[in-house]
């Protein structure tokens, strides 16, 4: 069965018996000063052209009345937090909105593709920021690596963006866009 | 020539969490065609393999698998079959049929038609694989949840696309379930769990996956509770041993799977991590820090 589903790989010459304590060497060590992390994937500009290629795009100054908050509140379930829409036309068809959404953790930005029927083409994150509140009472501790980081070989936020272990929700994503296409049929279509 | 590769990095939402996908190509076309065709192929398993999602192939099997045999996709059935494999060679420790349970805990969504009776204890062993990728339930009350396995498959679904489109080297993160592939290494932080804002050590990932199970972020599925959604499936009890296991593997699927094992069953997986060619790194309750022997060499760290 094994050989069904390739499960066999190439055997290790070491044999695994025990744990052993895990030292890291202290410059490593040093490197975990990682005070959450930012990440920047795209622009606005380039999440339009990466979920419409080639269209123009009109942006609409659209701010919610308070009774539409509230059609899109009770339509969606979801707590609208600006009433200010991020907005534009697509050419040929469709819309572009730039939405933030706030976890207990993190801050994301994204952009929703509707096309012209209003059902969804893609999502692009644009910004994502980890946050975490006792980092803020740390900022002394974190002093130490100022002015460190441009020639230090520590690895800190700007080149370990990559975190194995961040099981992070995209829960607030799913409703922001719940409440983005209530938006949709209560503002734009 | 490796200077002048460019680096391209995409997110998006998928199988709950948010997927980085970053390839390192001299062709920015090459690279963002790959991308979205990486992507396409995570949605596909989001589709086949959502215990969420209603009209999954997997929820399908969840409703209709007994008393008679539902056919699903050839890619959820080699998921299925991988399952089944991993709940051979760890006894049992290894076991996507802890669904009910963790409904009964809250982790998951109650099934649509109410919470089945879990008196009757099931484990995979109660799972068939049939001829023409048929699945079949030997018993009402079986109900799976490919949650363990399906996003590290999904990472080695978007890696085979990467890889045929010829990029340079690549990396796709899933929440945590990753694999790097091509020449260049990528570094990658380890939380520490008892301070989910720092990564304790930093490594160098090159042709590899790599997955951590841990428990910090348990207690945004149930308030104050500070228990991950690892079930002893020979107890149907809630375990939380060690804080969080790093597992290191040749495919994310794997890695992904191994997770779920060590963090069960610490003891005794060490046969398992030789065979499956892979490396573990723990922490314990008091945030001590263990590795298999086999970790050292199988990295290089980053600093």
């Amino acid at each position: 069965m094994l050989e069904r589903s390739g499960l066999e790989t190439d055997i290790p010459s070491k044999i695994v018996k025990d744990w052993i304590p895990f030292v890291a060497a202290p410059a490593v060590i040093a490197g975990c000063a990682v005070p959450g992390f930012a990440n920047t994937y795209l622009t606005v500009e380039q999440a339009q052209q990466a979920i419409f290629p080639g269209a123009s795009f009109d942006q609409l100054n659209i701010t919610l009345t308070p009774d539409q908050q509230k059609n899109i509140e009770s339509r969606s379930g979801v707590r609208v937090r600006s009433r200010a829409l991020k907005v534009w036309k697509v050419s040929g068809g469709g819309w572009f909105i730039v939405d933030e959404v706030l976890g207990k953790h993190e801050y994301i930005t994204y952009a929703l593709g509707l096309n012209a029927s209003g059902s969804v083409r893609q999502i692009e994150i644009l910004d994502y920021r980890e946050t975490y509140g006792y980092e803020v009472r740390e900022a002394s501790w974190r002093q130490q690596f100022v002015g460190k980081t441009s020639q230090a070989p520590l690895k800190l936020d700007g080149d370990v963006r990559n975190i194995s272990g961040a099981t992070l929700s995209s829960r607030h994503i799913t409703e922001g866009v719940k409440r983005l296409l209530a938006t949709y049929e209560v503002a734009l279509r | 020539m490796k200077s002048r590769c460019g680096e391209l990095r995409r997110a998006r939402p998928f199988l709950g969490t948010i997927v980085e996908i970053t390839v390192r190509s001299d062709r920015e076309q090459v690279a963002k065609e790959a991308i979205d065709r990486a992507f396409a192929a995570i949605s596909v398993v989001q589709r086949q393999m959502s215990f969420h999602d209603a009209d999954s192939a997997l929820s399908r099997v969840n409703a209709e698998a007994f008393p008679r045999p539902v056919q699903v996709d050839r890619k959820t059935f080699r998921v299925l079959a991988l399952a089944r494999d991993l709940h051979r060679v760890s006894g049992g420790i290894f076991d996507p049929t802890i669904a009910p349970y963790l409904e009964q805990t809250g982790f998951l969504p109650e099934f649509l038609g109410g919470l089945r009776t879990t008196e009757k204890i099931t484990s995979f062993a109660d799972v068939e694989l049939l001829s023409g990728n048929r699945v079949r339930f030997r018993h009402a009350g079986v109900r799976l949840d490919l949650g363990g396995i399906a996003k590290g498959f999904a990472v080695d679904e978007a890696v085979a696309v990467l890889r045929a489109a010829g990029v340079d080297s690549a990396l796709v993160n899933a929440g945590g379930d990753l694999r790097a592939f091509g020449s260049s290494s990528f570094p990658i932080g380890i939380r520490n769990p008892c301070y989910p804002g720092r990564t304790f050590v930093s490594l160098l990932v090159k042709n590899r996956a790599l997955a951590t199970s841990a428990h910090y972020f348990a207690d945004r599925l149930k308030p104050g509770a500070r228990i991950g959604p690892f079930v002893d499936p020979r107890l149907r009890r809630l375990r939380g041993d060690l804080l969080s296991a790093t597992v290191a593997a040749p495919s994310a699927t794997i890695a992904d799977a191994l997770t779920k094992i060590v963090m069960l069953d610490p003891a005794h997986c060490s046969t398992l991590l030789n065979r499956l060619a892979a490396a573990a790194l723990v922490f314990d309750p008091n945030g001590s820090t263990f590795c298999t022997p086999n970790w050292h060499e199988t990295f290089k760290a980053a600093a």
